[in-house]
């Protein structure tokens, strides 16, 4: 899932500070999910902010309304009637989201609400953490279903570098070793020939903006109109 | 036991701390409330559980959350007592006003309609 | 002078005894009252009764259930105490008030003389108590131990700053269950100090008030020490007016005063029908007087089972209105009870102001709207003014709110259209001085209440039917005595036993302290228990799974050899999967043969007897209070005590040490320690950092100890050496874990909480007794079944239960089942089903709590009667007054 946090207070009324009327939009997806950006936090959000602001005595007024996801323009439809009513949208959603709000309506400036932190897995109530960096070169067959490219500090595709320290990675011995740990769950499972293999590092120069197709449902001429 | 506490403290009822919500505690500073405070079990002493932590928690982050937007946190405040502790109520209820008291109103109620 | 404050402090001559008092109701002190009048004349509801005389009446009844309770020991008589002479000696009772928020100092620990915050403080223990000497009483009271570690606690807490805390004890008695751990945190972490000395003589210093104690330390030093308080620490005696009572009853007391029960029998006095309970029984801290009480409320039930339901008269209901379609047309009752609220607020001010606020259709004013006729005079003004919503604006909702919604009920409205602005308990009274502003909040209450009626919601109270068939798990004593006692409640049991034969840890008794047979008593139990045909017993079966909820369960068993599967449903469970003999790991047991248990010696008595026995060794506390195992495990020290009396009474001329740290032989069982010694039986004291070193030689074991009196070593031989090896909890992990049940660290389940609800489980519908819930004697373990096959009759007696409404509710169309509820209630309620592919709150397991509302990110979970808009709406309008 992705995970997202709120951006600092401070940040947010900085964007906001020349607008005075202006729509919160949260998404009920994702950012939901990991207590970032769902109706919850869109209400507590404006509060600050409806507050903060009378405090400088230059009051606001926040309109809230939460979609099912901002990355689906069907859940957007329900925004086309009343933001003409706005000077400015702020979306609570990931960078996904934002993006997609401001392409919906390229007229009105849109602002992030939170910092898009990544893929993560939801450990507890509150607490994630990375598992995925969306490469598009998924080599965790060969790595044990450990990511080299999340889980090592310099993304390496083949092997540790030197600064492995007995298991531990050179930026903190808080932070395990990926190669390490992908050494030791290859030995216990009798694979360690798929550290032999060499795999050419990722492509980062080929790494524009990916547009992906599932076959089956849809082809590249039929793309959608925005 | 009818002890005198300061006539500005308004008790709204709730089954448990832990039904008490981050957004109530902004609403009432929003509306300008000069402070709000959750009064629960000892801690330890939930009847179901864990209310009253889950309570302190939010009430921490309310804190929080007012510092941010410039406000003194400590408007909003935990409490702890049982039951049969009418003194130990009376004495809070005069501790936060005269704490509130020393804070001075809250700003935002000439903001309120 | 106030009783309830031990003279602490004074009273009026109209008083209420204490603030928790039931009923909670004035009474005129005769000693002091002038007669003048004066609240015969102000008493508006008329209750002021001058020449009220005691009446006598007639009740005809099945069962008699006696529970005088208990009066603190007079230390008057023993003089040399000073108790009543100097200040600054109280009793443990008078300490308690002066600890307590309520008591006479306001929870301020001072001393009575000046009123000065006390340096130190000393505990005398055993102040009524185990003193055959100058006071007769010879048996242990069992708590004041316990009371005096956390008074102590108590006192060290509200105290700012240093206070020195002593207890002088012959023996710390904390055998109940976690009691041990609070007594280490006491001595370890909080610094209180622990003496072992029995103090004689209390002596004030005049110009200080303060006092001073001598005493003999354990190594026969003459010591003085001076104390800010002392603090008597009086036993459980049995009042005068109980003694004459039973007397009038015709029953048996013991020669103590205290009801003469049998151990297989604990809570039936001598005369068929009448039982007893609590402290009347035997000395005893509160959960075991509630555990006694409900045992004692089984068997008179039990008497009566035949009766149940008759002599009800059922109320009738009007069929509910359907008011959702309608606009909130709130009628608002504003009361003046009495001159309570009416002789502070200006209450027709506050009426004047309800009829004003929106949505008001209706206000009136009463003198007591709690009043019979005054539920009629709401029920027609309903109706007159077709209400559909109703505000009492009068007291505390939680002594009233019930009645007046059965008022609504009445009228064809839902209940939980109802709502109370509390201007008495919140308002007129703690405001009397300022009854401007009082009148001022009161209008704001109003204010508030209105606005929650007018988005107030009906609610239905599901109703589910009971399936009255109890499963028992575990066919020990505990177990066939819950069995029996619901059989007899005519209630069907299914009882589950692991192993192919009922009896549990039963079996490897022979006798109790008191000489009762334990084999003849099983045979007979386990006889009585299959003659019953409402009792179905499942031998050789396991627990395999577990589902559904109060009323309504589903436990599936594996039986036999064959693990043949079968589905057992059911109301209610009763948890009795007992305990066993730690298995010690001390002193060559297991690899020489003379180094046996409490239950190998009494095996070995009953067999061979004890004349080839020159000399028997008993260490205590094997398995128990050491760092592995911090707790105490109860029943070890009379065993010890029992076998050694055995002994003694089979061959006086066997020598019969037995090495200890506490003797710990509470209540009655006192009498069995001091008969050992009057035997001859030896008790040396160690200390735990010094324990006994045991060396197996050919002529027999040799146990060195050091002994305190005389300062060195010293060595016994021994034919055998006894380990008093401590109690555990039968291995129920699996079981645990199906069943969802918690535990402490050491393995016993727990109870919803450890004073008040001793026999139930946080579950609803689930029980516990026996060793499952602690260690315990048989006579403790058949009361405990008993009281937990009446907490269950209170489950099983029902056609059908009402649920709360006050419960979760799930918005499916919002959820994003991002198992934040899940996680966080305490409770474990909300579940992802893997069928409907929903979260879902099942409203028979939800408490109502709320915690789950305040977390959901997507606002999609409400707790009804507790909306949202219900709370906000409340702060909205307060706020709207402007503060």
């Amino acid at each position: 899932m992705i995970v997202a946090q709120r951006k600092p207070f401070e940040e947010i009324k900085d964007m906001l500070k020349v607008y005075k009327k202006v729509l919160n939009v949260g998404c009920g997806t994702c950012v939901a999910v990991c207590l970032a950006g769902g109706e919850k936090e869109v209400d507590v959000l404006n509060a600050e902010l409806d507050m903060a602001r009378k405090l400088e005595e230059n009051p606001i007024e926040m309109g809230a309304i939460t979609v099912e996801r901002q990355c689906d323009r069907e859940y957007l439809e329900t925004l086309d009637s009343i933001v003409e009513e706005y000077d400015a949208i702020l979306s609570m959603a990931c960078g996904v989201g934002v993006q997609f709000l401001a392409e919906r309506f390229p007229h009105k400036p849109v602002f992030p609400a939170v910092d898009t932190s990544g893929l993560a897995v939801n450990q507890a109530v509150g607490w994630y953490e990375e598992r995925c960096r969306s490469c598009n070169q998924c080599v965790l067959g060969m790595t044990a279903g450990i990511c080299p490219v999340t889980m090592c500090a310099k993304g390496l595709y083949n092997g540790p570098c030197g600064g492995t320290n007995k298991g531990n990675c050179e930026i903190s011995k808080d932070q395990p070793c990926a190669w390490h740990m992908i050494y030791e769950r290859l030995a216990a499972q009798d694979r360690l020939d798929n550290i032999i293999a060499f795999y050419p590092a990722v492509g980062w120069k080929d790494q524009t903006p990916r547009t992906l197709i599932q076959p089956g449902y849809k082809t590249e001429d039929s793309a959608p109109e925005n | 036991m009818r002890l005198d506490y300061p006539v500005n403290i308004k008790i709204i009822l709730v089954p448990c701390t832990g039904k008490v919500d981050v957004l109530h505690l902004l609403r009432a500073i929003q509306k300008g409330a000069d402070g709000a405070y959750v009064v629960g079990c000892l801690e330890g002493a939930c009847h179901y559980n864990e209310g009253n932590l889950r309570a302190r928690e939010r009430v921490e982050h309310v804190s929080r959350l007012l510092e941010e937007i410039g406000l003194e946190g400590d408007r909003v405040r935990m409490y702890n007592l049982s039951s049969g502790e009418g003194p130990t109520f009376a004495a809070y209820a005069k501790e936060m006003t005269e704490h509130i008291q020393k804070l001075g109103p809250n700003p935002l109620k000439k903001w309120a309609e | 002078m106030n009783e309830i404050n031990k003279g602490l402090d004074d009273r009026r001559a109209t008083y209420i005894e204490y603030a928790q008092a039931v009923p909670l109701a004035y009474a005129i002190d005769l000693d002091v009252c002038l007669g003048c009048g004066l609240c015969e004349n102000v008493c508006l509801a008329k209750a002021v009764k001058y020449d009220d005389k005691e009446r006598e009446s007639e009740i005809r009844v099945g069962s008699v259930i006696l529970s005088p309770g208990t009066k603190g020991y007079d230390p008057s008589g023993l003089v040399t105490y000073g108790y009543g002479l100097y200040p600054n000696v109280v009793t443990s009772e008078g300490f308690e008030r002066i600890l307590s928020a309520g008591g006479p100092y306001y929870g301020h620990v001072m001393r009575p003389l000046d009123r000065q915050e006390p340096k130190s403080i000393a505990w005398l223990q055993c102040v009524g108590s185990r003193d055959t000497n100058r006071c007769g009483n010879g048996y242990c009271s069992s708590v004041c131990c316990m009371y005096a570690v956390k008074e102590a606690m108590i006192a060290k807490e509200h105290i700012h700053g240093e206070l020195d805390a002593v207890i002088f004890n012959m023996d710390m008695r904390t055998f109940g269950k976690d009691y041990e751990k609070y007594f280490l945190r006491a001595r370890d972490k909080e610094g209180v100090r622990f003496v072992k000395s029995r103090v004689h003589t209390v002596s004030e210093i005049p110009a200080s008030g303060d006092l001073s104690i001598q005493y003999v330390d354990e190594s026969g030093d003459m010591k003085e020490e001076i104390f800010s308080m002392v603090v008597l620490s009086v036993g459980l005696t049995i009042p005068d007016s109980a003694v004459a009572l039973a007397r009038r009853l015709n029953i048996e007391l013991n020669p103590y005063d205290f009801a003469d029960t049998r151990p297989f029998e604990p809570v039936t006095t001598s005369r068929p029908g009448i039982y007893t309970c609590g402290v009347f029984q035997g000395p005893k801290d509160i959960p075991g007087a509630v555990t006694e009480a409900s045992a004692a409320a089984c068997l008179a039930g039990g008497d009566l089972a035949e009766a149940r339901g008759s002599e009800i008269q059922a109320i009738e209901i009007p069929r509910e209105k359907d008011v959702s379609q309608e606009d909130p047309r709130i009628g608002v009752f504003v009361c003046n009870c009495g001159i309570n609220i009416g002789g502070i607020v200006d209450v027709p001010a506050v009426q004047t102001y309800a009829a004003k606020l929106p949505q008001v259709v209706f206000t009136d004013s009463n003198l007591f709207t709690c009043s019979q006729d005054t539920q009629e005079k709401i029920r027609e003004k309903i109706n007159e003014h077709d209400l559909n919503r109703v505000v009492v604006a009068s007291c505390s909702p939680k002594t009233h709110a019930p009645m007046f919604m059965e008022t609504l009920e009445a009228c064809g409205l839902n209940k939980y259209l109802f709502e109370m602005a509390n201007i008495r308990n919140q308002n007129s009274w703690i405001h009397s001085k300022s009854p401007d502003l009082a009148t001022q909040k009161a209008k704001d209450l109003v204010r508030m209440a209105v606005a929650r009626a007018a988005v107030l919601r009906p609610l239905k109270e599901k109703v589910i039917p009971v399936n009255h068939r109890a499963l028992i798990i575990g066919g020990g004593i505990a177990g066939l005595n819950a069995a029996l006692a619901l059989g007899r409640q005519q209630f069907e049991v299914c009882l589950v036993e692991k192993e192919t034969v009922l009896g549990g840890l039963s079996l490897k008794l022979h006798h109790t302290i008191e000489g009762e047979d334990i084999r003849v008593y099983i045979e007979k139990l386990i006889a009585e228990v299959r003659a019953d045909d409402k009792i179905e017993i499942v031998t050789d079966a396991e627990i395999a799974g577990f589902g559904g909820y109060k009323g309504n369960f589903e436990t599936e068993l594996r039986v036999g050899p064959g693990q043949e599967k079968r589905i057992i449903k059911h109301g209610v469970i009763i948890v009795a999967t007992g305990a066993i003999e730690y298995d010690p790991k001390e002193y060559f047991y297991g690899q020489d043969d003379r180094v046996i248990t409490q239950i190998d010696l009494s095996n070995r008595l009953e067999e061979k007897g004890a004349s080839d026995l020159d000399s028997v060794a008993m260490i205590q506390c094997i398995g128990s209070r050491n760092e592995e195992y911090p707790e105490c495990s109860r029943i070890c020290c009379q065993n010890a005590v029992k076998n050694a009396i055995h002994i003694k009474k089979l061959n006086p001329d066997t020598q019969v040490y037995v090495l200890y740290r506490d003797i710990r032989t509470y209540g009655f069982l006192e009498d069995y320690y001091r008969e050992a010694r009057e035997k001859g039986v030896i008790f040396l004291r160690f200390n735990q950092d010094s324990p006994p070193d045991v060396e197996c030689l050919p002529d027999g074991v040799t146990i060195s100890v050091i002994d305190h009196v005389l300062q060195r070593p010293i060595a016994i031989r021994a034919d055998l050496l006894t380990l008093s090896a401590g109690i555990r909890a039968a291995d129920t992990n699996e079981l645990s874990g199906i069943m969802k049940l918690n535990r402490n660290p050491e393995g016993y389940f727990m109870e919803a909480h450890v004073k008040l609800r001793p026999v139930d489980m946080p579950g609803e519908g689930i029980f516990l007794c026996g060793t499952a819930h602690g260690p315990k004697l048989i006579s403790e373990t058949i009361s405990q079944a008993q009281a937990a096959a009446s907490r269950a009759t209170t489950f099983l007696a029902k056609p059908e239960i009402k649920l709360s409404a006050i419960t979760a509710k799930v918005d499916t169309d919002n959820c994003v089942k991002c198992l934040t509820c899940v996680r966080s209630c305490p409770f474990e309620v909300p579940a992802f089903n893997q069928n409907t592919k929903l979260i879902e709150i099942d409203e028979a397991l939800c408490h109502g709590c709320g915690v789950c509302t305040g977390v959901c990110p997507r606002e999609a979970i409400q707790l009804s009667f507790y909306e949202d808009d219900q709370i906000m709406c409340k702060i909205d309008a307060l706020m709207a007054g402007g503060m």
